[in-house]
């Protein structure tokens, strides 16, 4: 079937399968690598995608489903202030390790600074929960989404 | 100046240019930005999907298999069997019992049989269904006691189902029990762990021509996985390129999955002569890929009224699961490291692996000494709670100093921190006002538990290790590194740069470090023991000394100064008397190219030669120990039975800290890792079947689950032998935290667990009366 949505901002027209995952039609098809997959099951977060600016796991989505809706990924979003900041912050924190899961965390990250300015710590740590990293053992990753909230305030 | 003098030198300068900095790393950015390259990212839309038909049975003979079906499937191009492979039939490590595709025998649920290879996944899936294997059942065996029994089925025939031995022999053991005061014995066991890195095992081959073959895959072993997939196509090393992409974790599973996925990838591409993928699912990664080997330890320790040991003894049993895999060295790892970080007069450890029909063990940080530790450091508040010493002051009585001996006999002359990192800790966590009386927090329990670690780097028993690296002065000044040491996550590449800056003086922007790729990178061997940075960096400072060498004589005439006047610094090679007279990296590179000195420089590392004796287990068991001490504080919920880790406070003797920020990242990962495995990493096999593959029901901490960590205490105790003194770092983090909970739900709820995990259900019911 012809499906038609938007991609990173943009209106796309592509042919998709009906028993096709979003995953899957961005990986294989759009070439949207940053997209992981660790489980296909919805259970790692690896796949994490903003959904109507929403953050949803993209494996457990059936592509024709997001027919006339927006859907962001890191391509779409490096660029964004907030996201610019989350990425300085991720390096310079040394929240990265692997690096595999960090897309998808840095969208969770993105979705939650952009309908929360100030969060707590504890806040921080139940929006990135659906996230599993193996490496860091989140506690840079916390303190990066933590510091890149703070110098978005303007209160480095 | 011989290279030692000048490593002493640019060590006692007191600062450093970039060691000891946390620097940004220089992979970080393109994983931020998505744009690092996994292996699955590689793959082309047109390559054929492999996936593996494995065995339903946990141990049975093969009658026939019949593919027919199979190959009637749209999309299904080939299915490969046994009578496929050009080469030999086998990729065991350690022991040639494993084949590669099974055509005889099965030997637990999940051993590979055949590969479908297909256009797309849907069709490879559908295959793998239609292949029908006829098999004739054989009895199976479970557990370590029914591979013992005398009527078990042989697994791999022989006389019995044991696929190893050790021994140590360490003083008299009559004697050093009739001194102790206290004598304390137990049985422990410890579980599977399975790895879960969130990346799966990848591989993708593409056939170039008709006799060569490049593999791009998840490892840590480039070299071991070219020696494989060569065995298993019957080619020349030559013939086959292995190029180790960015892996998305591996912690010690990629290194024996390494090869496994590639060879099959490798082997469809060259039948085929297409290029071909392996990805494997996610269920069928936790339920049939290496896991940490299960272990029972029985251990009987004693110390004399001073609290000091006298005795261990020590019998332990690794339950190796389908293939003995890495199980030698494992058991000889647990082995060498039986009495702990302590100093034991007598020491006895006996230990075998034996065979059973499960998914077979393999490397996982900390290798079998986190099974050790955990019994070692029971017993350890055993003991002293016996003695009626405080748990931390009996360890404090009994560590490895320098001039102390260990399990092994093996002298420690130098580079043994243990004793400043139980200090370390004690002060940060304020262990000896807080430990006192359990406190009742809101109806909640809270406990205070310490242990200790020790973590022998590079391989066990004084078996030779090496690393070679090689780097080259550009035309314009910059440098090419080249490492065969993997990139994990960990970072040690990173590490390694470091290291070749602050030798040459250059920028750290100026080296580019070129990963692992068979054909171009010399072989650093494998990126597994912690040897990555402690082995790997050295012969990366190895190669930055040669190199040096000829920059800094090609400088002295072009400056007009002696050789020893010469300092390299930012870029720069400066005649120290006269710091205005300067030549940049780029007119001394193009000077060296010029009059025809090699810019190019093969650095090579070996640790000093050991000794051991196999027979008495006494010797050099390893060059160096790194050592860590943890505290950590734990919440029981008596309605529950849950464990909440309230905080944990870390400390290891590093050697040198090359990039503190990089410690830092192993150690709060490794105590995420440690609290899965103390509290919630519960692997589910019954009658051969894991029945709980996936992250829902495998349980490893998120984000809600750590607990506050407390800076991490770095104690510098350089070893003599490597670059600035650098211990590798990854394992030993793993191995303090898992009994420090332990100890600490003992003293929460006086409840002892000699089994892990400790499960809400488990304690829940043991603060009901149940036997833990």
């Amino acid at each position: 079937m012809m499906l038609r949505f938007k991609l990173n901002g943009e209106w796309i027209e592509c042919e998709a399968e009906h028993n096709e995952t979003l995953l899957d039609l961005l990986r294989e098809k759009l070439g949207v690598k940053s997209v992981k997959r660790g489980c296909n099951v919805g259970e790692c977060g690896a796949c994490t995608v903003l959904l109507d600016g929403r953050p949803v796991n993209s494996c457990l989505l059936l592509a024709p489903l997001v027919e006339g809706r927006s859907v962001e990924t890191l391509e779409g979003l490096r660029d964004k202030p907030i996201m610019r900041e989350l990425i300085e912050a991720f390096v310079e924190d040394g929240a990265i390790q692997c690096g595999f899961c960090t897309p998808g965390m840095l969208i969770s990250a993105y979705s939650l600074l952009s309908r929360n300015p100030k969060p707590s710590e504890g806040e921080v740590r139940r929006a990135i929960a659906g996230n599993l990293c193996r490496c860091t053992g989140y506690v840079n990753i916390v303190k990066a989404i933590l510091d890149a909230a703070e110098r978005l305030r303007g209160e480095d | 100046m011989e290279a030692e003098e000048i490593l002493e030198e640019l060590a006692e300068r007191g600062e450093f240019i970039v060691i000891g900095r946390g620097v940004r790393r220089f992979d970080a950015l393109d994983k931020a930005l998505g744009r690092a390259k996994f292996t699955a990212d590689y793959v082309e839309r047109d390559a054929l999907v492999v996936k593996v038909v494995r065995s339903s049975l946990p141990h049975a003979l093969i009658k026939g298999i019949n593919i027919d079906e199979a190959l009637k499937i749209p999309g299904v191009v080939a299915v490969l069997t046994a009578g496929d492979i050009p080469g030999e039939n086998q990729i065991g490590y350690a022991l040639p019992d494993q084949p590669f595709l099974n055509d005889v025998k099965v030997h637990y649920v999940g051993d590979p049989i055949a590969l479908v290879c297909a256009e797309n996944e849907e069709a490879a899936f559908k295959g793998v269904e239609a292949v029908e294997i006829d098999y004739e059942e054989l009895q199976a065996v479970y557990t370590i006691d029914e591979a013992l029994s005398e009527d078990a089925p042989r697994i791999h025939g022989g006389e019995d189902n044991i696929a190893v031995t050790t021994r140590v022999r360490k003083g008299d053991i009559e004697e050093g029990f009739s001194k102790a005061e206290a004598i304390v014995e137990d049985t422990y066991e410890t579980p599977y762990q399975e790895h879960m890195y969130i990346e799966p095992e990848a591989a993708y081959a593409i056939p170039e021509g008709h006799d060569k073959v490049t593999v791009i895959g998840t490892m840590q072993s480039p070299f071991l996985v070219r020696e494989k997939v060569a065995g298993i196509l019957g080619w020349n090393l030559n013939q086959v390129r292995v190029i180790q992409a960015l892996t998305g974790g591996a912690f010690g599973g990629k290194d024996d999955m390494g090869p496994l996925v590639c060879a099959k990838a490798a082997l469809a591409a060259v039948k085929l002569g297409r290029p071909a993928a392996l990805i494997l699912d996610r269920d069928e990664s936790a339920a049939y890929s290496v896991k940490r080997y299960p272990a029972r330890i029985r251990y009987r320790s004693g110390a004399d009224a001073e609290g000091r040991m006298t005795a261990a003894e020590v019998d332990i049993t690794v339950d190796c699961g389908a293939y003995a895999n890495r199980a030698p060295f494992w058991l000889w790892r647990m082995t060498a490291h039986a009495a702990g970080p302590y100093e034991v007069e007598a020491v006895h450890v006996d230990g075998r692996a034996v065979y059973t029909n499960k998914v077979f063990g393999g490397s996982f940080r900390g290798f079998g000494d986190v099974a050790m530790h955990f019994a070692v450091e029971s017993q350890m508040d055993m003991l002293a709670e016996k003695l009626g010493l405080d748990p931390l002051e009996f360890r404090l009585r009994n560590v490895l100093r320098p001039g102390s001996r260990t399990t092994t006999n093996q002298l420690l002359d130098h580079s043994v921190g243990i004793e400043e990192c139980l200090r370390g800790v004690a002060e940060a966590s304020d262990w000896w006002n807080r430990r006192g009386e359990v406190k009742r927090i809101e109806g909640k329990l809270r406990g205070l538990g310490v242990a200790c670690a020790h973590h022998g780097i590079s391989t066990s028993r004084g078996a030779p290790d090496w690393s070679a690296a090689s780097l080259i002065l550009n035309e314009d000044g910059t440098f090419t590194y080249r490492t065969g040491i993997c990139e994990l996550g960990q970072g040690s590449q990173f590490g390694h740069a470091k290291i070749v800056a602050e030798i040459l003086g250059a920028p750290l922007e100026s080296i580019r470090v070129e990963g692992p790729d068979t054909d171009s990178t010399p072989n650093a061997r494998p990126t597994h023991g912690s040897r990555g940075l402690m082995l790997g960096g050295s012969a990366a400072a190895d190669a930055a000394l040669r190199l040096r060498g000829r920059m800094v004589k090609v400088a002295s005439e072009m400056l007009g100064c002696d050789e020893g006047d010469v300092e390299l610094k930012d870029g720069r090679a400066y005649d120290r008397r006269r710091p205005e007279n300067s030549v940049s990296f780029r007119e001394l590179a193009r000077e060296m190219y010029i009059r025809g000195v090699s810019p190019a420089a093969y650095g090579f590392y070996a640790p000093p030669r050991r000794y051991f004796d196999p027979e008495t287990g006494l010797g050099v068991a390893y060059p160096v120990y790194t050592f860590a001490a943890t505290v950590a504080e734990v919440e029981v919920n008596p309605e529950t039975g849950e464990v909440k880790v309230v905080e944990v406070w870390p400390s290891m003797d590093v050697g040198r800290a090359i990039d503190p920020l990089l410690i830092e990242g192993q150690i709060h990962g490794a105590i995420a890792q440690g609290l899965g495995f103390a509290l919630t990493e519960n692997l589910i096999v019954e009658e051969g079947r894991v029945l709980n593959p996936n992250f829902k029901d495998y349980v490893i901490p998120s984000s809600m689950d750590m607990p506050r960590v407390s800076d991490v205490i770095i104690v510098e105790k350089p070893y003599r032998h490597s670059a600035f003194g650098a211990k590798g770092v990854g394992e030993p983090a793993i191995i303090s935290i898992v009994s420090a909970i332990a100890n600490a739900v003992y003293h929460a709820t006086g409840i002892r667990f000699r089994t892990l995990p400790i499960t809400a259900e488990r304690l829940y019911r043991a603060l009901r009366g149940e036997k833990p």
